[in-house]
């Protein structure tokens, strides 16, 4: 409410940094896996806790330059909880990962999460950006201390722009596996802390830093 | 009058002091625990009771080791022996014991300084050796033979089966499914950060943005006043082919995140 | 919640703006209005670069929201986000870039007189003084074109005639009034305390 008290919440916007390890699991053994996350993490006596989630990703690039530097662009992620249509939309910007040295464990990456009302896709359509691509994730996510685990399956829309189940297919035979940390910059514990637990769940999963500039 | 005491006697008296003490820790870290499991059990803990048990066998295993140090005399060479025993209450004995011994009389003394084990506990021990001794030697051979042949046909069954386990396990481990495959991690990734295999190639999906410019004529409406802008569908990317406008609103109606 | 409407309150001659806003706060004093602490609005405004057709984007905080920005294009799409939305436009600078200079803030006191809120704000741009806006609210109510007369009536005997006639947006959801001088921060100033109270 006070003038004085807003100002400075405003300039204090400490940058996050997320630090991933990727894996997978063929569909087949995904509930072993989910019984022994279950077992790791906090909340074991909880039921799975489960997501379902529209992600749109949406780009922007100078129109007058699109031609000479497509590397200057902008991407948006949106998420849309499929399960809770009352809660807020999200966008997401993920900065490029970061594979470090041999010491760090784990990719690094910038990433920002803004809580947004429910007409940010049109909102970010009069700004000029695009839609380059939209997925729906379905899965279920754990968390030990400040981890998070999700695992989870990616569905092609069909048909754009819609999400009911006989709309989506599966891609792969396999779910995504997701360890990350959301953390300000500099905290190498948590690189530790996550190798430490990827290794409880070999050879199940090899949850490994995944270098994106691999991926053609 | 004291006699001036000799370096060893000096020596022992020290000792004794040290292990006074060392004994008077642990007997408090005794009590307190027993203390604490009478009146507090309620809030003890396993891993609590653990480190309990940790400190008492620590203070213990100090008291061995000082025993055995060097400096420590050898105490067995030293004797004690009752000069004087009184049936009548010793108040200054009541009052080193902590009220357990209350005079030093012909009851507690034998117990308080036994040196050899009861009578029963003796006979015992005797009986046990004189059986022992009534053994033959070539009948301890033949006993010795026949345990030592027990033992190792249970070690080598114990051996084969946990030779057979790790090879089950190994095996089965080599049997088992893959369940996780670099191919489809790959693949995954890439479709979340890149969104490989998720663009749409066809015309339709290019145009995906436009069907959220189907909700904006609502927008417009609510805000009048403001300048307003030439709405286009795609405006910004510029590259529309008027074709397929059609399909365009024919997507609307599917959209599941209209604003109502 | 509730409807609210902003007007712009003219700096006579000779006068200065603090004074009027002195004058301005002892009269709702006057009325029964009591002071329940400061308020703050402000709106930054980033232009397009090189894109086509160029675009402007304002950025508003105001303290009723303080965990909140809103979004407003020169088209009129507006977006409720979190105030990390700020740090989301530091990643497009390449594409929108802050109007240095263009950082409009209003502040002031905030006062409660009965079901009203009422926000006495001298508006600066850059720095400098450049009128007063007076915002006032009707808790109770949150459909517009029924508050009117309770509005009117209050602020006439606050501003005079220059509450006689209701915004242009009146028979609209939202409520607009713009203003020669400060059109873009009273409409979307307007549009901020609006959009709170509006379902997202």
């Amino acid at each position: 409410m006070e003038a004085a008290a807003l100002a400075p919440s405003l300039k204090n916007i400490a940058p996050q940094q997320e630090y991933l390890l990727q894996g997978s699991i063929l569909d087949t053994h995904r509930d072993v896996l989910l019984h022994r996350l279950r077992g790791l993490c906090d909340n074991a006596e909880r039921n799975f806790e489960a997501f379902s989630d529209y992600e749109a990703v949406y780009v922007l690039r100078n129109s007058s330059t699109a031609q000479q530097s497509q590397n200057q662009h902008v991407t948006f992620r949106v998420r849309h909880a499929l399960d809770h249509s009352d809660a807020p939309d999200h966008i997401r910007y993920l900065g490029q990962a970061e594979l470090g040295d041999r010491s760090r464990h784990t990719l690094v990456r910038a990433c920002l999460d803004v809580a947004c009302s429910s007409n940010v896709r049109d909102f970010l359509t009069e700004m000029g950006f695009r839609i380059d691509h939209d997925y729906v994730v379905k899965g279920h996510f754990f968390h030990k201390g400040r981890m998070k685990v999700t695992v989870y399956k990616i569905f092609r829309l069909i048909q754009p722009n819609k999400t009911d189940p006989h709309n989506l297919e599966p891609l792969g035979q396999s779910h995504l596996v997701e360890l990350s940390v959301v953390a300000p910059l500099g905290q190498e514990q948590i690189g530790e802390d996550m190798k430490n637990f990827a290794e409880q769940l070999k050879p199940l999963v090899l949850l490994e830093k995944f270098d994106h500039r691999k991926i053609q | 009058m004291q006699p001036p005491q000799t370096n060893e006697e000096k020596q022992l008296d020290l000792a004794l002091d040290d292990l006074i003490q060392r004994v008077r820790e642990l007997k408090q870290g005794v009590s307190s625990f027993i203390y604490k499991l009478e009146n507090d059990y309620q809030n003890i803990s396993w891993p609590n009771m653990m480190e309990h048990f940790g400190v008492l066998s620590s203070g213990l295993s100090s008291i061995k080791r000082l025993l055995k140090t060097e400096k420590m005399p050898l105490l067995r060479n030293y004797v004690l022996f009752p000069i004087l025993l009184s049936p009548d209450r010793d108040p200054h004995l009541e009052k080193l014991t902590e009220g357990r011994v209350s005079a030093f009389n012909h009851e507690v003394v034998p117990d308080y300084l036994r040196t050899k084990p009861e009578p029963e506990v003796e006979e015992k021990v005797q009986m046990l050796s004189s059986k022992a001794a009534s053994i033959t030697p070539e009948v301890a051979q033949k006993q010795l033979t026949m345990l030592n042949k027990i033992t190792s046909n249970i070690l080598d069954i114990i051996n084969a089966s946990s030779d057979d386990w790790d090879k089950d396990s190994a095996s089965l481990r080599n049997a088992l499914p893959p369940t996780t495959s670099q191919q489809e991690t790959a693949m995954l990734i890439a479709a979340v950060t890149k969104g490989v295999r998720l663009r749409r190639q066809d015309s339709q999906g290019q145009m995906s943005p436009a069907p959220q410019m189907g909700s904006m004529p609502t927008q417009q409406h609510q805000q009048q006043p403001l300048p307003q802008k030439p709405q286009m569908p795609g405006s910004g990317i510029g590259r529309v082919p008027s074709a397929v406008k059609t399909n365009i609103k024919a997507a609307v109606t599917s959209h599941p995140y209209q604003r109502p | 919640m509730g409807v609210s409407c902003v007007f712009s309150y003219p700096v006579p001659e000779g006068r200065s703006g603090a004074q009027v806003v002195d004058i301005l706060q002892k009269q709702v004093e006057t009325m029964g209005g009591s002071k329940t602490g400061t308020f703050y609005v402000d709106c930054e405004t980033y232009q397009s670069v090189m894109l086509n057709p160029p675009k402007t984007l304002h950025i508003l905080h105001n303290s009723e929201y303080p965990a909140s920005c809103f979004a407003i294009l020169d088209s009129g799409a507006t977006l409720v986000a979190d105030t990390l939305f700020i740090a989301l436009m530091s990643n497009l600078k390449n594409i929108y870039q802050a109007w240095k200079g263009a950082k409009i803030e209003s502040k002031g006191n905030r006062f409660q007189l009965a079901d009203f809120i009422l926000k006495i704000g001298s508006v600066s741009l850059a720095g400098s003084f450049k009128g007063i806006l007076l915002e006032v609210e009707y808790c109770p109510c949150i459909v517009a074109s029924e508050c009117w007369a309770m509005l009117k009536e209050l602020l006439q005997s606050l501003i005079g005639n220059i509450a006689e006639s209701p915004p242009s947006a009146l028979k609209k959801k939202k409520w607009m009034k713009s203003t020669p001088q400060q059109p873009q921060c009273c409409s979307t100033w307007t549009i901020s305390t609006t959009l709170g109270k509006l379902p997202p």
